[in-house]
């Protein structure tokens, strides 16, 4: 049994370093970024954009591969044709993963809740973590989604997300 | 050209003098009745107003063939599938809906007219010549929905063609490959055809224009009420 899922780190005279394992995956989230419709220009805006920069958050966008990423942010309307190539990708990130469900279309559907083609929200086929209200959501709603989840982070017990527990969703009030 | 095809005012249906050489041309070339009928789009001012020719279902590949080759038209923009079906939701019992206009009972065709509730339509333009393009209609039977396909004259036709395949369910005899384009390759069923069915609507009625916010300046416009 690991110090990980034993909990060791949690209690005791370890929990310090515990503490500091949070800390520093809080700030040092890869996100992989799925742009799926205009909800990715809004998230490039967050990203990229010198008046918002993530970055400044510890949050390192554009990694080569999801198996490289921490965090997904599934922006735009999950269709049911690409909803397993969402599901593939998820799959291959290491775990500990953490979603962000960013706009209407991922977070339920949004304007496409009658469509043939539309998956009715992303959380059908993964967890996700953080819902980001929105059609889109303004940066600085998307930036409160990053730092919500930062404090989840910090708080939670690794062998908790490792046993499937503590996936309450966030949600970014309007 | 006389002076009163300049005039906006001319209504709909009028042909100008453009338009009858090619409703001729179309004519001479197809033979046998093959035009059924002919409207205009968009009153009769020319490079505004849309010439619409319905031809003959067996003339439809033929069509194809004259307006490249001998009208000159030598870019298809598009080509697509008509369901004239009233929208499902329109009749009595449905309630909630509060769509403006209010959505008609009947079924209602457009310009050139249909046989019945399918048709096939295509819009061809000309890169050489300055002038408006030419659409061309055609019916397609409910029971049996076949189309020629276009793809022999125009190979743009291709994707076209496999698009209103899926989505209509019209069958184009002559596609070389007619397979699944956007939607995945075990969908089932033809979702822009009215009667197709949609889940969520079978859960919640469309509910028509409801919520729609007041543009501002507009009657109903909070901020502009308080304002004054």
């Amino acid at each position: 049994m690991g110090l990980i899922s034993s909990g060791t780190l949690r209690k005791g005279p370890l929990k310090p370093v515990g503490e500091l394992l949070n800390y520093s995956r809080k700030y040092s989230l890869w996100m992989f970024q799925w742009g799926l419709a205009c909800c990715a220009i809004e998230m490039g805006v967050a990203l990229a954009g010198p008046r918002y920069d993530v970055m400044r958050l510890g949050v390192i966008p554009f990694p080569a591969s999801p198996r490289q990423a921490d965090l997904i942010v599934i922006s735009g309307t999950v269709t049911d044709k690409m909803a397993p190539a969402i599901k593939r990708l998820y799959e291959q990130m290491p775990d500990p993963k953490y979603v962000i469900s960013m706009g209407s279309c991922a977070n339920c559907g949004g304007p496409y809740w009658d469509s043939y083609s539309v998956t009715k929200g992303v959380d059908q086929i993964i967890p996700v973590d953080v819902y980001v209200p929105g059609c889109p959501p303004r940066p600085e709603a998307f930036i409160q989604g990053i730092v919500m989840l930062q404090e989840r982070i910090q708080k939670e017990d690794p062998a908790d997300r490792w046993q499937g527990k503590g996936w309450e969703p966030i949600v970014v009030a309007g | 050209m006389p002076d009163d095809t300049n005039d906006d005012t001319v209504e709909d249906g009028a042909p100008n003098a453009e338009h009858e050489a090619t409703i001729a041309t179309l004519a001479r070339e197809l033979g046998d009745g093959a035009v059924v009928e002919s409207g205009v789009l968009g009153g009769a001012n020319p490079g505004v107003a849309s010439l619409v020719v319905r031809v003959r279902p067996d003339a439809w590949a033929r069509a194809a063939h004259v307006c490249r080759s001998t009208l000159g038209y030598d870019y298809l923009c598009f080509i697509a599938g008509i369901d004239w079906m009233p929208m499902p939701a329109a009749d009595e019992d449905a309630e909630g809906d509060t769509s403006a206009p209010v959505q008609p009972k009947e079924m209602t065709f457009g310009v050139a007219g249909s046989e019945g509730r399918f048709q096939a339509f295509a819009h061809v333009e000309s890169t050489r010549v300055p002038r408006s393009g030419l659409t061309l209609k055609t019916d397609v039977d409910e029971q049996d929905p076949h189309v020629q396909s276009w793809f022999a004259t125009y190979p743009g036709a291709d994707w076209h063609e496999r698009e209103c395949w899926e989505m209509y369910g019209f069958v184009f005899d002559g596609h070389p490959n007619l397979r699944h384009i956007y939607l995945p390759s075990n969908f089932e069923g033809h979702p822009l055809r009215k009667d197709f069915p949609l889940l969520a609507r079978e859960v919640k009625p469309w509910p028509g224009l409801v919520n729609v916010e007041a543009m501002p300046g507009e009657a109903g416009d909070d901020e502009e009420e308080a304002a004054s």
